[in-house]
């Protein structure tokens, strides 16, 4: 394999995340990271996957970045335009979801997602987003992958707002509530993470090159369950790399 | 039968205190002139809904015209945060009924189809659950499914006096067709006593009754017929118009404190006449020319 060429821990991170996916499956997007990811995973080895978006859009080709879903460049060749209903109703709400992305501001160890607010809510706090459809992939996809910069005030042992659930309280508590699926993956610029079986802690999976398990533990909120051999993350291939760069994000709007 | 009339009359038409549910997503197809008229108008208290929070009911809030808004969240994408609607939740001037998109569509659906309920998956297990229970009180609640015994969150329909839809073409009668994705406004006017339709262009009947699958608002529901060109400015028309980035830029900066948003409102609301006089203030159609959509692209 030839690894003699450089790419950003952004790459990595949308590389990770195309690898999540599989060909004829059904993927709910929003904008930034998740997209290089379903778009590059569209341009190799998935050709047949769907791409969603929350308002309405289905496999759409933009051939222009978008600053947003409300951005008509992103809506361009899609197969329907529709609503929410159609979307988030019958198709997600109708577990036809295979995969959800999900980002966020903070996620504690059971990934749950803080999109709301930070601060304190019955306090002082800044208000942020909110939901819009995250609550809902959350809820609904049969499994989600979260995509998280790898700090330790992002990655929190407790977070300010649940605006989207993860396993709640570890355990049996998200099926309690009658939920099925919840996340699989978190995938930061450090490292890819998933969950306990049982426990639904979150667990280590790999680290990326150039990166050491002390930097990674370090650099998180919560002590995340560490099996005795941690293997480093596969490198992208040169393949994945040029088509981010030429094809899927060439002016460089999405991977910032 | 005739509706059309012109905005500020249409605006006349709704009370102070009234709840309105607005087109707009984010910085696309929102109710712009129409907001812009509210405020001149001093109309206020309002009740404002739509799945996500959108530009237009950012400037009604920033204007003082909101006493509570019922959303999903939301943003100006890439240009920013909703700085008047956060502002407001963060100091308590506005009241805050926050769902998940899905949530509000849902809200509507029901109140389309003259549900008393609707169960949803979403909410569970969350904090918009729990906060939407305390600030409500009523507006959730549990059943138990009589066919398989299991437990459902509920939600209330969402039923508001009026919608306000900005659409690309109407006829005389409300018969509104919406290019591109239409995210909860068909099901916002379904769930409304009446609707204002704030058309781009007013056709014929004839062009609609050859073209009639792609109504998707039947006049039948409709009040009031405004036909108004860049009404949505500064965001964006799919097919008409593209969004004027520079315009919401100037918007962002200036909804950053009290102080700035005062200039703006004073600037291009409450300085300009009616809406062909705010137009002239943005460049006229020398510079509106330069937003006009590509056909093939849509933008």
């Amino acid at each position: 394999m030839n690894t003699n060429f450089d790419y950003t821990p952004s790459e990595l991170m949308a590389v990770a995340g195309a690898r999540e996916l599989q060909d004829r499956q059904v993927v709910a997007v929003g904008l930034g990271l998740p997209v290089v990811a379903s778009f590059l995973a569209k341009k190799t080895h998935a050709p047949n996957m769907t791409i969603l978006f929350e308002l309405g859009v289905i496999d759409p080709e933009p051939i222009h970045p978008g600053v947003g879903l409300a951005d008509p460049r992103v809506w361009y060749r899609a197969k329907s335009l529709s609503s929410f209903v159609d979307i988030l109703g019958t198709i997600l709400h109708n577990k036809r979801v295979d995969v959800g992305f999900l980002g966020g501001l903070e996620v504690d160890q059971y990934g749950n997602l803080n999109t709301t607010l930070v601060g304190d809510p019955r306090g002082e706090f800044r208000h942020m987003i909110g939901s819009g459809g995250a609550n809902d992939i959350a809820s609904c996809a049969k499994r989600t992958i979260i995509i998280m910069r790898h700090e330790a005030r992002k990655l929190k042992k407790a977070i300010s707002f649940i605006t989207s659930p993860g396993y709640l309280l570890g355990g049996a508590s998200r099926a309690q509530t009658g939920l099925e699926g919840g996340p699989s993956r978190v995938i930061t610029d450090k490292a890819i993470l998933g969950f306990h079986p049982e426990t639904k802690q979150m667990m280590l999976i790999s680290i990326h090159p150039g990166n050491t398990l002390e930097d990674v533990l370090a650099t998180m909120g919560f002590a995340p369950i560490v099996p005795s051999q941690v293997p480093i993350t596969e490198p992208p291939e040169q393949e994945q790399i040029r088509l981010i760069r030429e094809v899927v994000d060439p002016l460089k709007m999405y991977m910032g | 039968m005739s509706k059309v009339t012109t905005l500020a009359e249409a605006v006349a038409s709704i009370p102070s205190g009234a709840h309105v549910a607005l087109s707009g997503f984010a910085i696309t197809r929102c109710t712009m002139a129409f907001a812009r008229e509210v405020i001149r108008q001093g109309i206020k208290e309002l009740t404002v809904s739509q799945c996500v929070g959108a530009m237009d009911a950012d400037l009604l809030v920033g204007a003082g015209a909101v006493e509570r808004i019922v959303y999903g969240g939301g943003s100006l994408d890439r240009f920013g945060r909703l700085a008047c609607v956060n502002r407001g939740i963060e100091n308590g001037s506005l009241q805050a009924e926050e769902y998940s998109s899905l949530s509000v569509a849902f809200r509507y659906l029901a109140g389309s189809l003259g549900l008393p309920f609707i169960p949803i998956k979403s909410l569970r297990g969350s904090d918009l659950m729990k906060q939407i229970r305390e600030r409500t009180g009523s507006n959730v609640g549990t059943i138990t499914d009589p066919f398989t015994g299991d437990d459902w969150p509920v939600l209330k329909p969402l039923l508001p006096d009026v919608a306000v839809v900005q659409v690309q073409v109407s006829d005389e009668e409300g018969n509104a067709w919406i290019m591109g994705p239409r995210w909860d406004n068909v099901e916002q006017a379904k769930a409304s006593k009446r609707t204002i339709i704030i058309a781009e262009q007013v056709v014929s009947g004839e062009v609609i009754r050859q073209n009639p699958e792609w109504t998707v608002i039947p006049g039948l529901l409709v009040s009031n017929v405004v036909e108004l060109p860049f009404a949505a400015h500064p965001t964006s028309v799919y097919r008409v118009y593209d969004y004027d980035a520079g315009q919401i830029e100037n918007y962002v900066k200036a909804t950053c404190s009290p102080e700035t948003l005062k200039t703006y409102l004073d600037e291009y609301v409450y300085g300009v006449k009616d809406h062909w006089e705010y137009l002239e203030r943005m460049g006229g159609m020398k510079h509106l020319n330069t937003l006009r959509a590509d056909p093939v692209l849509g933008y």
